[in-house]
């Protein structure tokens, strides 16, 4: 009951920030130096479906007016056309959403989840060999620049080595070849994915790492950690049953906390790897002057990442009850 | 309380209280390898940012920007006219990364600058005014602390056009003090409670004499470690956008050069061209990064877990 107050309230903010951020996109859009219906209506269009687009999106009509009809439009999917591709843009946004969720939420559970393993070893072997070299391979791994690193590894792995495909998501013989089914399908995407998952994955695991780290070695001071060693535990079960459920909170923190980093990421590495995502999308519109493919990829990316800040606020929430005033 | 504050506290009163404090804040950081290695690094890079107005002096050649080897018109690789050898146009590269290291800096620094002064302000007035201007300025850093600074400055670029290197440090700026706001904030509360607040208000001290005298000297070292990773995360963003290809194109930096490598599609073929730009962006994030851990532990050990990812 107190969890889904909580979760209610958190989607009402979540709710307002959106629609500020709706909101100053529209007045950027409208407002900014140069014709507003240029940026919306595609040059190479006829008179014709130029007029009836200008009329779809209240172009023609006063500034509330417009907003009123653009946050309509938003609701009804109706983002105009592409200048690009010339299709609908939700279209196009609908089909890289998948794309972008799949690598996106791979690379950052995995990364966690290795990230909170390690942190564990290294706060145990606080001091020692172990401990330095994982601390600094951490700090090494999370402070390179994202796509040089990209670039490295196809070099290495793509180029010299040949193991992995150089860029994109599918083989077109596989997907176009009526003979081969899901699982053969699902392993093409794996095989594509290895490279930019672990390009996130190297990047991201170094700070949880550290976060794991240093959290382990304060939640140890702990009574309870005490009281559990005069009990005459194993050492392991310490470690793995008392200590490190607790410790792990601040990693979830920091998921929510870096998520607008790794969001960053994952566009370079998508557009790098020329992953069909929305965070390339973003990139080549911006770069194409593809202004309403631009504007929708990053109302889905705000989207995308409101919607992750609330599962990691929940998954806060459910692990750690203290929260729930 | 943090260990700062206690060193401030129990600290016997000095003729230079900065100078005091900074040298025993030294006598920690020299214990810290980390931090040894951070601060050498750093000074290596600015060595090399100085380094950066030589060579167009000793050969127009050598300019990084405009600068083109007569005798040679494409890639080649490292030799004693170019060490680093050239890029697609015959320009020297190792001119370029050390006018990289120049422009790493300016944009680092001056976008940390801006963003510390901005979120100390903030956090500061959000602190001490507390109530209504709490809740509104906290909900502002929220909102904006989890856009990805990166995809706005993309998308400012969409709308204006090409951004010049001041405009996108300023957008960087912008978007870049939520986090030190916030912790401002906490310290600001904490210190409002102290004594010595109550004690000014008392004597009948104005809010802003209060703010400037009495808090702000509190938070500054705080707000300075906060610097370091600003730094960071501002000379990261630019970085990742001129190799998008929305850099200022006419500044040469680190990202630019790698984009110039990764667009001319010379990255298989040169890897004297694709490797020393991506080990310069690396290692001055990690030296600052080291730095930053290392005040971390000289101000505050209990303070680590905060904003390390950004």
């Amino acid at each position: 009951m107190e969890l889904r107050r909580y979760i209610t309230g958190r989607l009402m903010q979540i709710t307002l920030i959106f629609f500020v951020i709706l909101t100053v996109l529209f007045l950027l859009f409208r407002l900014a130096p140069g014709d507003p219906v240029t940026r919306m209506v595609d040059p190479d269009m006829t008179q014709e479906d130029s007029d009836r687009l200008i009329a779809e999106l209240g172009l023609d009509q006063p500034l509330g007016v417009q907003y009123v009809i653009y946050v309509k439009n938003f609701f009804m999917g109706r983002f105009g056309y592409s200048f690009h591709y010339g299709e609908p843009v939700v279209d196009i946004i609908w089909s890289r959403l998948p794309n972008t969720v799949l690598l996106f939420t791979t690379s950052i559970i995995l990364s966690a989840l290795v990230g909170i393993f390690l942190g564990k070893i290294a706060s145990w072997h606080k001091g020692k060999k172990l401990d330095s070299f994982m601390t600094l391979g951490a700090l090494v791994t999370h402070t390179l620049f994202l796509p040089w690193l990209a670039l490295l590894l196809i070099w290495v792995f793509a180029y010299k080595l040949g193991w992995f495909p150089i860029t994109g998501m599918i083989s077109e013989e596989v997907w176009l070849d009526p003979e081969s089914g899901f699982v053969a399908k699902a392993l093409d995407v794996m095989y594509h994915m290895v490279l930019p998952l672990s390009t996130l994955f190297l990047i991201h695991f170094g700070a949880y790492l550290l976060i794991m780290r240093s959290s382990m070695l304060e939640t140890l001071k702990e009574d309870y950690i005490l009281t559990a060693r005069a009990k005459g535990l194993e050492e392991k079960t310490i470690r793995n049953h008392h200590a490190a459920p607790n410790a792990a909170l601040p990693v979830v923190t920091s998921i929510g906390l870096s998520l607008a980093f790794s969001i960053n990421g994952g566009a370079l590495t998508e557009t790098v790897f020329t992953w069909p995502g929305i965070g390339r999308e973003l990139v080549s519109a911006v770069s194409q002057n593809d202004y309403p493919l631009a504007q929708a990829s990053f109302l889905l990316i705000a989207i995308v990442v409101l919607l992750s800040n609330l599962v990691v606020d929940v998954l806060y929430a459910y692990l750690d009850p203290r929260i729930r005033y | 309380m943090t260990n700062a504050e206690q060193k401030m506290r129990v600290k016997a009163p000095a003729r230079f209280p900065w100078f005091e404090s900074f040298l025993e804040g030294w006598s920690i950081f020299k214990q810290n390898l980390l931090g040894k290695i951070g601060l050498s690094l750093l000074v290596m890079f600015a060595l090399m940012a100085i380094c950066s107005y030589i060579p167009p002096l000793i050969n127009p050649m050598y300019n990084p920007m405009t600068g083109v080897d007569p005798d040679i018109l494409g890639c080649t690789g490292p030799s004693w006219k170019h060490w680093l050898g050239t890029d697609f146009m015959g320009r020297d590269i190792l001119s370029q990364l050390l006018a990289g290291a120049r422009v790493a800096f300016m944009v680092g620094v001056s976008a940390a600058v801006m963003s510390v002064a901005l979120g100390t302000a903030v956090g500061m007035t959000a602190g001490y005014m507390g109530k209504f201007a709490d809740t509104v300025l906290m909900r502002l850093a929220d909102m904006i602390m989890v856009m990805p600074t990166l995809l706005v400055v993309l998308l400012l670029a969409a709308v204006f056009g090409q951004l010049n290197i001041w405009t996108i440090v300023l957008i960087i700026a912008l978007f870049r003090w939520p986090g030190v706001s916030r912790i401002i904030r906490g310290q600001t509360l904490t210190l409002k409670q102290r004594p010595f607040v109550e004690a000014a208000k008392v004597a009948g001290a104005s809010h802003m004499r209060i703010i400037f005298r009495h808090i702000m000297p509190n938070v500054l070292p705080l707000a300075f470690l906060f610097m370091t990773f600003r730094v960071t995360s501002a000379i990261i963003t630019e970085a990742a956008l001129a190799f998008l290809g929305f850099g200022d194109p006419g500044t040469v930096s680190w990202g630019m050069m790698l984009q110039w490598v990764w667009k001319t599609g010379n990255m298989f073929q040169a890897p004297y061209w694709l490797l020393p730009p991506g080990i310069c962006i690396s290692l001055i994030t990690l030296s600052f990064y080291m730095l930053g851990r290392a005040m971390d532990e000289v101000l505050d050990p209990r303070l680590r877990k905060e904003d390390q990812t950004d």
